[in-house]
């Protein structure tokens, strides 16, 4: 187990810049999710951990220890790549033989690790096969079980769920979540998928263009988005943005107004434009006028079991609103809506950042 | 793969029988007449059934050492083969591995060095070997073969490189395996493909070459091919033991790619990624 510190971390390739002076603290046994649209410079930062590409400014350390010009092999690190990477001409087995050859143990202790490993996977059936002869789940959990048996400080997962299905998917997530409860290694994990981050990580680090635009815990980054960017980026589906201009102590939008909650009060001005942010489940649809903040026009409804989204209309604004199933209105229907005031974020137009910072 | 109709079939049997009897011919004609007895052996037409003789092969190995010969070719194409795939390889990996501007420059000058016409180099070759004391020694064909295998074996090998993803060789650097390491253990055996086609075209083109071994060597280290046309010389042809000669020279070639065929498959990276 070891802490990773990343101070004013660089990535650069020739003159373009892709990593720009990240600083990331994880601790000791922590699950940390990067998370990011592709091209935020996430895989990069994981290789840079992992040692496969260079930092080229800035200080990188592995349990205390700088690390730029360690080699990968001398890390400690053990990664999972996103297309598994297992060596074709070798069984299952002789892939794990192969990661334990260079720590030198006892012929025993190797035995033991792979048993161990196999049985905690669900590989032991499976350990006498190439991986030409396994399906795409077996072959995450050989790529899991390699990194595995080398009982590494810091493990590395690299997009490792994108090439499964859907189901397989989920049920490989919750695995991946038993093993760190377990084995209390220091997890970085690199997805796109944010259902992925919130569900694994103690830390998600919310990267774009090469920035780290939030880091912090999956109630954090959901409930208080430091910014725009991180507030349409967590939660499915997205945040509803509607921009505004600060008016006699209201939110004024196109046809749509709200009363300024209390907290925010002192951090706006007059005449300051905005956008404030409502998520889907927070707009609630009311049977009267009475305590309602507009009334929209339902485009579309999609049903999904549980809920239904409805796609509405409120002047030239559009907005998602997420119901109950059976509260669910009709295409066409005019309904009268509400936000709960508490549940409102407001961001600076110009700059994006959330007026709560 | 759709059926053939039965004229089809007929077309395309037909097709192969005229091609094996186009490329066989000719090792049928080596055969016959290294066993075929010398006064019937220009007979027209050209005698089907006979007594075979196995005189030939005897005269072959008595009249001259034929023996050495053979194991002279044998040391002369496996050394150049050996060579050229270790020499070959490493620079192959290189070319694949190394980032950099130039490298197809460096890959194109290799194989520049095929581009001139073997005679031109003939005599400097001479004049070199018999300075540094390497004429008539398998050594100095060793050497020269390999000035033309290598850049074969970088241009076959760098294309087998460039498919080995990237990742099983990061991987294998994470599990704690060094450049030379991941080359051996990884990179190497699943480009064994490239490797056996590179063999292949090595030997055959070192076992077959004519001129430099001509020139260059003398009783001492005399290679099979050059040893057969000694039968001919300004008085007469021996044409019964330069068949026999020439039948013995086409076997370690088949052995050698036979050999090599077991490593000649397809899809050796399947399952590694994705």
């Amino acid at each position: 187990m070891s802490s990773i510190q990343l101070k004013s971390v660089v990535k650069r390739y020739g003159p373009v810049e892709v990593v720009h002076g990240i600083d990331l603290e994880i601790e000791k046994g922590e699950f940390v999710v990067l998370l990011g649209p592709s091209g935020c410079g996430k895989t990069t930062t994981l290789r840079m951990i992992a040692g496969l590409e260079d930092v080229s400014d800035g200080e990188m350390s592995i349990g205390g220890q700088v690390v730029n010009a360690v080699a990968p092999k001398d890390r400690g690190v053990a990664m999972v790549f996103q297309n598994y990477a297992l060596y074709p001409h070798m069984t299952v087995r002789q892939n794990m033989e192969f990661a334990l050859r260079p720590l030198k143990l006892e012929k025993g202790e190797v035995e033991r690790r792979i048993t161990e490993t196999a049985v905690l996977l669900g590989l032991d059936e499976l350990l006498a096969r190439r991986p030409s002869q396994l399906s795409g789940g077996q072959r995450q959990r050989v790529a899991m079980g390699r990194a595995l048996v080398r009982t590494p400080d810091v493990f590395l997962f690299d997009e490792p769920l994108s090439n499964l299905d859907a189901k397989l998917r989920t049920q490989v997530r919750l695995e991946i979540g038993k093993l760190h409860k377990r084995l209390g290694t220091t997890i970085v994990y690199v997805t796109h998928d944010q259902i992925e981050a919130m569900t694994l990580a103690d830390k998600i680090v919310i990267m774009r263009d090469g920035y780290i635009e939030q880091t912090g815990s999956p109630q954090e980054v959901y409930t208080r988005p430091r910014n725009r960017f991180v507030a349409t980026f967590i939660g499915s589906p997205a945040m509803n943005i509607v921009p505004a201009t600060v008016k006699d102590g209201e939110l004024a939008g196109d046809h749509i107004s709200v009363p300024i909650p209390d907290r925010f009060r002192s951090k706006l001005t007059e005449g300051q434009a905005v956008d404030f942010g409502i998520r889907p489940p927070e707009i609630e649809q009311v049977k009267s006028e009475n305590g309602a903040i507009a009334k929209a026009r339902v485009e579309v409804t999609e049903y999904l079991g549980n809920e239904a989204l409805l796609d509405l209309r409120i002047g030239s604004q559009e907005l998602i609103a997420e119901v109950p199933a059976n509260q669910c209105p009709g295409e066409d229907d005019e309904i009268n809506i509400r936000f709960n005031p508490e549940a409102l974020h407001i961001f600076d137009a110009q700059t994006g950042m959330s007026v709560e910072v | 793969m759709h059926q053939l109709t039965t004229s089809n079939k007929i077309l395309v049997y037909l097709l192969l029988a005229i091609v094996l009897i186009v490329f066989m011919t000719p090792i049928y004609i080596i055969v016959s007449s290294s066993i075929k007895p010398t006064p019937i052996m220009f007979q027209k037409p050209p005698a089907m059934l006979f007594e075979p003789t196995w005189d030939h092969y005897i005269n072959l190995f008595t009249a001259r050492p034929f023996g050495k010969f053979i194991l002279n070719s044998l040391i002369v194409a496996l050394g150049s083969t050996a060579f050229s795939l270790f020499f070959g390889s490493l620079a192959a990996y290189a070319i694949s591995r190394i980032r950099h501007k130039r490298m197809n420059d460096v890959a194109f000058w290799i194989l520049s060095m095929r581009m001139f016409p073997p005679i031109a180099v003939v005599v400097p070759y001479y004049i070199i070997f018999k300075a540094s004391g390497l004429l008539d020694t398998p050594l100095a064909l060793i050497i020269i073969y390999s000035t033309a295998n290598i850049p074969l074996t970088v241009w076959l090998m760098k294309g087998f490189f460039d498919e080995v993803p990237r990742a099983l060789e990061e991987a294998a650097s994470i599990d704690g395996y060094n450049l030379l390491q991941i080359f051996w253990y990884v990179t190497l055996p699943l480009a064994a493909p490239g490797l056996a086609v590179s063999a292949v075209f090595c030997f055959i083109f070192s076992w077959n070459e004519f001129i430099f071994a001509l020139m260059l060597t003398g009783s001492n280290a005399q290679t099979a091919t050059v040893a057969v046309m000694s039968f001919w010389s300004s008085d007469a042809v021996q044409w019964g033991r330069i068949m026999a000669g020439s039948f013995i020279i086409l076997i370690p070639g088949v052995i050698f790619v036979l050999t090599c065929q077991r490593w000649l498959v397809r899809g050796l990276t399947m399952g590694s990624v994705k």
